[in-house]
């Protein structure tokens, strides 16, 4: 039981914590140190609230200000002018910022090229315009608000207790809400956008619904952070309320903590607040500030992910001996005679679509038998890649239609294309970075394959690491994989998902003869597994081995159709692949 | 021998994607590298321009070893690169691109002369000179990268797929104008998943499969090749 | 509504304003734009240089212009050493954006510890000179001021269009690889830009020093409207940044004639949240 101390510990140390702090007003000690505590609550649930989006998801906002403002006024506007109890206020605070946030989510998350740089400048932006109008119209008006005439509830024996316990319950709750998104499919979701926001659309994440939720939660919260913050104050005015550096000191607290991890903002906002507080307490206020400029530097150059990512992956290097999980070696069974049906399990009917001018797809027409593998090929910029890209959703048809198991599934989005059934990979590998290799396979299990209980979600995680032969190598980054590795990888991603259709991009270019001949026979076992299959692919060898079926395209249209050998001796596809001296 | 390669290994990341190459262009020559997509051709082109760097193996250019050059001391030595889908500088004019061709001293001095023998090359270039890189056609690209490669009074060429994503009769032209090149005075390597027309303007090639060099001899004798028809059509 | 003359007279003194927006907003968008470090730190060089004015015009009664002279090439150098610490660590945009915040704080304590967070008024008699034209007054300083930020913005513009070493730049920007390929060593000459782009902050801190009353806090004041300017006037586009500043300085002081001085702000970002979500490649 050695071991369940162990791991109980920080559990045990965390609720003796909450309860030493809920209590410590009871401690009659002076408001100096009950206010220096509220603040680091502040600041806590400030950057942890920042970090729900801006961190787990990698959008960096620097207009956090803004929604904390919001909710600064809401309460302020709402005591002072209408009466209202200020604890009512605190809710209404955060509902308007989640709001606000939701609507600017809703427009610019549209933008499908939307940077982080041009979203940084944009929250920036909002911040001044909603300064600037809240200045303007009588919400301030220009002359501040007191707040000294609105009651406080008599939470505890003190004005300032009070404020305390409010600040450490909203703490404890921003907390408890990062621990629970960090745990959660939501930030599942939002950490895989953060790492490639292409590839977690088409494994079946809702980005843009993930996005906009995440912002919201973060606003909210901020907002509710606010109305606490303006009993805090007293004295509101827009100029202090607004100011710039509050957006960004949120953002150093969390980039200094570890931003992707639910506790990082909080450790980064505690050693801050502190160090300031240190020498606020000292007389050398203004050293501070330019100290914590220093610490700020130095972390980014050297410590660029943050406290808590650094110890951990110094923890880790030092249990690198002790392999927890492996997956059992699945021998790869020789394939079964196939049994393919001919029923179509995939339709394209007169896609075409166009870059501005170009005209990459010229009415396309394909039917894929269900179990079969279709092998798709053609001359560089014949436009295959971008066929996949057409079918997985990434790109959107300009005309046409594509039936997957008799529904229409041409114009929707690419997460709800893979919830039903389609799976891809990519031919340049494209992990998430920042995940083990459980957790990619994981990932594309829980948003691909049917809805299941995360140990369900693992096991199957587990079964294909197995399968693609990944074994051991669960707990590792993929930078630490070899690029053939990063192949099965792919691979592993796509079944996990437990695909009807598997879209294969040049899986095994890059890779060398033995690797080849692996490939070769783990595609025969995917397809011995139920999947239908359909593969581009530049390796003449491979294809003609592998295919039942091979349609070759050419400028854009499909060029010819029919079983590999006759289809690559015909004349036609050798002078387009050779030119025509050579077929004659 | 002008450029010179001995077991070259190149690579990205942990990715290794040339082994063991050896290759030589002498001065004068039309040099063509065949090989399927994903063979490791435009890998092998970056490295003789410097934009990657050699893992292992000996690279010299007219007896200098290359291996230790600085990229961008490449282009002085007489290595001029033109890249595989034209990498023009799109939001400069057409005169600008070619002039950045000439950046270093020695070839900013001939540049009225260089510039004359481009528009001669390519009269179209010269009423398009003040038009941004990034409005001309495929073809028209493909002249300015070609130009721009020409302005650097270059001793070796190297080009990059020239005929990717081009209509059939300008393709024509393109070999053409490396013909051309060559009758200046440069030499050319050329990279090409077009086997034919390498084949046809070339004076010797290689045959570049899974980043390695299989087959090398005279164009004539790797036509007759019955293993060339199996990398392409696997048949 | 106000009269004629009055939005005249605003329209004028918004123009001339403009001119420091457009100014300050050069150097930035040239980092920006062309090495892609975006640096906040670069107000905070202003106004060390404005104070360095103020100090060597106030104590060792040196002119404005000889002080200049002194303080642009320091700037430069500081612009050197921070691009080395860029280039040392391969800082990409947002690592760029935290560091040179946290160096604006730096500086901003220096300053404060230094000559501390009084105001601070360098008093000359250029700053009462002005020229009547008609109904309208121009004030020579914002004059100067507009004339020296037009040359810089016009000169730059062509330094990067006609030179050999501007056109390797903006290359270098789109594709520094092939840039590479013709010989362009993309790494010295971010070091020129970088320390050109402090030198402008050094100069446009000698204008700040003669034109504005100092104070640390100051520093922050600027940001805001100068992103907008750089942003609306296109990254890495001197003739852009600074019609662009003339063009927020004007609407923003008709928008204070017109309605609430208070209002301005929203103009300038506006302006910028439209154009953003009109075409996401402006930036």
């Amino acid at each position: 039981m050695a071991v369940n101390a162990a791991r109980d510990l920080p559990k045990a140390a965390a609720a003796a914590a909450i309860v030493a702090l809920a209590f410590l007003p009871m401690a009659k000690m002076p408001a100096f140190y009950e206010s220096f505590i509220y603040l680091i609550f502040f600041w806590v649930s400030l950057s942890t609230s920042w970090a729900l989006l801006s961190g787990f998801a990698g959008y960096f906002s620097l207009g956090h200000a803004a929604f904390f403002g919001v909710g600064v006024y809401t309460t302020a506007a709402l005591t002072t002018k209408f009466g209202m109890p200020f604890l009512v206020t605190v809710p209404v605070a955060a509902a308007l910022a989640a709001l606000l946030a939701a609507g600017i989510g809703a427009v610019v998350f549209r933008l499908r090229r939307l940077r982080g740089e041009l979203f940084a400048l944009l929250t920036l932006a909002v911040t001044f315009v909603i300064a600037t109008i809240i200045l303007n119209t009588p919400i301030d008006g220009g002359g501040g608000v007191f707040m000294s005439a609105v009651p406080l509830p008599d939470l505890m024996p003190t004005q300032t207790g009070t404020i305390y316990i409010l600040g450490f319950a909203m703490c404890v709750l921003t907390l408890a809400t990062a621990w629970w998104v960090a745990h959660s499919r939501l930030g599942l979701g939002l950490f895989a956008i953060h790492d490639d926001e292409d590839v977690a659309e088409a494994k079946g994440v809702p980005t843009f619904r993930y996005k906009i939720a995440a912002f919201a939660l973060s606003a909210g919260i901020a907002g509710a952070v606010g109305g606490i913050h303006a009993m805090y104050v007293g004295f509101i005015t827009v100029a202090g309320t607004f100011e710039l550096t509050v957006g960004l000191y949120v953002v150093l607290m969390s980039v200094l903590g570890g931003a992707r991890h639910w506790l990082g903002p909080a450790i980064g906002a505690t050693a801050i607040t502190a160090l300031l507080y240190a020498f606020i307490s000292g007389g050398e206020a203004i050293m501070g500030r330019a100290i914590v400029g220093l610490i700020l530097i130095a972390a980014i150059l050297w410590l660029p992910d943050g406290v808590i990512p650094a110890i951990q992956a110094w923890l880790k290097r030092r249990r690198a001996a002790a392999v927890t999980t492996r997956a059992a070696v699945v021998p790869v069974v020789a394939a079964a005679a196939p049994t393919i049906s001919e029923r179509s399990i995939l339709q394209v009917r007169g896609v075409t679509k166009h870059f501005g001018g170009l005209q990459a797809l010229a009415g396309v027409d394909l039917d894929v038998h269900e179990g079969e593998i279709f092998g798709l090929v053609g001359p560089n910029g014949s436009g295959k890649t971008t066929l996949i890209n057409v079918i997985s959703g990434f790109y959107p048809l300009t005309s046409g239609t594509i039936t997957l198991d008799g529904a229409e599934i041409g114009r929707d989005p690419a997460h709800e294309i893979a919830r039903r059934g389609v799976a891809r990979t990519y031919q340049i590998p494209r992990p998430f970075a920042n995940m083990t290799v459980l957790d990619n396979v994981a990932l594309c299990a829980t948003f691909g394959g049917p809805r299941r209980s995360k140990a369900e979600m693992r096991d199957e995680a587990l079964h294909w690491i197995g399968f693609t032969g990944l074994g051991g190598k669960e707990e590792v980054l993929p930078a630490g994989l070899n690029l053939h590795e990063r192949k099965f990888l792919e691979l592993a991603r796509a079944l996990a998902a437990r695909p009807k259709l598997l879209l294969l991009d040049e899986v095994l270019s890059g890779l060398n003869p033995t690797e080849i001949d692996n490939a070769i026979r783990l595609v025969r076992a995917i397809r011995a597994q139920g999947a239908t299959i359909v593969f581009v692919e530049h390796l003449m060898r491979a294809v003609v081995e592998l295919s039942d079926r091979v349609a070759v395209l050419n400028e854009g249209k499909l060029f010819a159709l029919g079983k590999p050998r006759e289809v690559m001796r015909d004349p036609r596809v050798v002078s387009i692949y050779l030119g025509k001296a050579y077929a004659a | 021998m002008l450029l010179e390669a001995r077991n070259l290994h190149v690579g990205y990341g942990d990715a290794t994607a040339i082994w063991d190459v050896s290759l030589d262009v002498d001065a004068g020559e039309i040099v063509s590298v065949i090989g399927p997509n994903g063979a490791g051709k435009t890998t092998l082109i970056n490295a003789m321009a410097g934009l990657l760097r050699c893992r292992g193996g000996e690279l010299s250019f007219d007896g200098a070893d290359m291996t230790r050059v600085r990229a961008h001391d490449y282009c002085g030595h007489g290595i001029a690169l033109v890249p595989e889908g034209r990498r023009l500088f799109v939001k400069m004019s057409v005169e600008e691109n070619l002039e950045l061709g000439c950046y270093l001293a020695a070839a900013r001095a001939h540049r009225q002369e260089s510039l004359e023998r481009v528009y001669g090359l390519f009269p179209i270039l010269r009423d398009k000179r003040r038009q941004l890189a990034g409005e001309l056609s495929g073809g028209q690209q493909q002249m300015v990268a070609i130009g721009r490669a020409l302005m650097a009074r270059p001793r070796i060429v190297l080009f990059d797929e020239p005929s990717l994503g081009l209509a059939p009769t300008i393709v024509d032209d393109m070999f053409d104008i490396i013909a051309r090149v060559r009758q200046d005075g440069a030499a050319v390597l050329l990279v090409e998943q077009n086997v034919l027309k390498a084949l046809d303007v070339a004076d010797r090639a290689y045959v570049l499969e899974q980043g390695r060099i299989v087959s090398t001899g005279l164009p004539t004798d790797l036509l007759q090749q019955p293993h060339i028809r199996e990398a392409y059509l696997g048949v | 509504m106000p009269s004629a003359t009055l939005l005249g007279q605003a329209l004028i003194s918004g123009v001339l304003a403009g001119g420091m927006y457009g100014l300050l907003a050069l150097g930035l968008s040239l980092s920006w734009g062309l090495l892609r470090l975006v640096n906040l730190s670069h107000f905070a060089l202003a106004f060390l240089a404005a104070y360095l004015t103020y100090e060597l015009g106030t104590t060792y009664h040196v002119a404005p212009w000889w002080a200049a002279a002194m303080v642009v090439p320091v700037m430069f150098v500081i612009g050197l050493a921070q691009h080395w610490l860029f280039d040392r660590f391969k800082v990409n945009e947002l690592a760029s954006l935290l560091i040179t915040f946290s160096f604006a704080v730096i500086l901003e304590v220096a300053i404060q510890l230094y000559w501390t967070a009084d105001y601070r008024r360098f008093e000359t008699h250029y700053s009462t000179l002005s020229i009547k034209w008609g109904a309208f007054y121009i004030p020579v300083l914002d004059l100067v001021l507009c004339l020296v930020a037009g040359v810089l913005a016009v000169g730059t513009w062509l330094w990067l269009r006609k030179t050999y070493v501007g056109k390797a730049l903006r290359a270098a920007a789109e594709d520094a690889d092939i840039a590479a390929a013709y010989g362009v060593d993309h790494k010295k000459l971010a070091y020129l830009l970088s320390g050109m782009g402090a030198a402008y902050a050094g100069i446009a801190g000698t204008f700040i020093a003669l034109i504005q009353t100092l104070a640390p806090a100051q520093i922050w004041v600027w940001l805001g409207g100068v992103f907008a300017v750089v942003i609306i006037g296109r990254l890495g586009n001197p003739l852009g940044a600074l019609l662009a500043g003339m063009l927020i300085g004007a609407s923003e002081s008709i928008a204070m004639a017109v309605l609430e001085p208070a209002w301005a702000p929203v103009v300038s970002f506006s302006v910028l949240i439209a154009i953003l979500l009109w075409d996401p490649e402006w930036l």
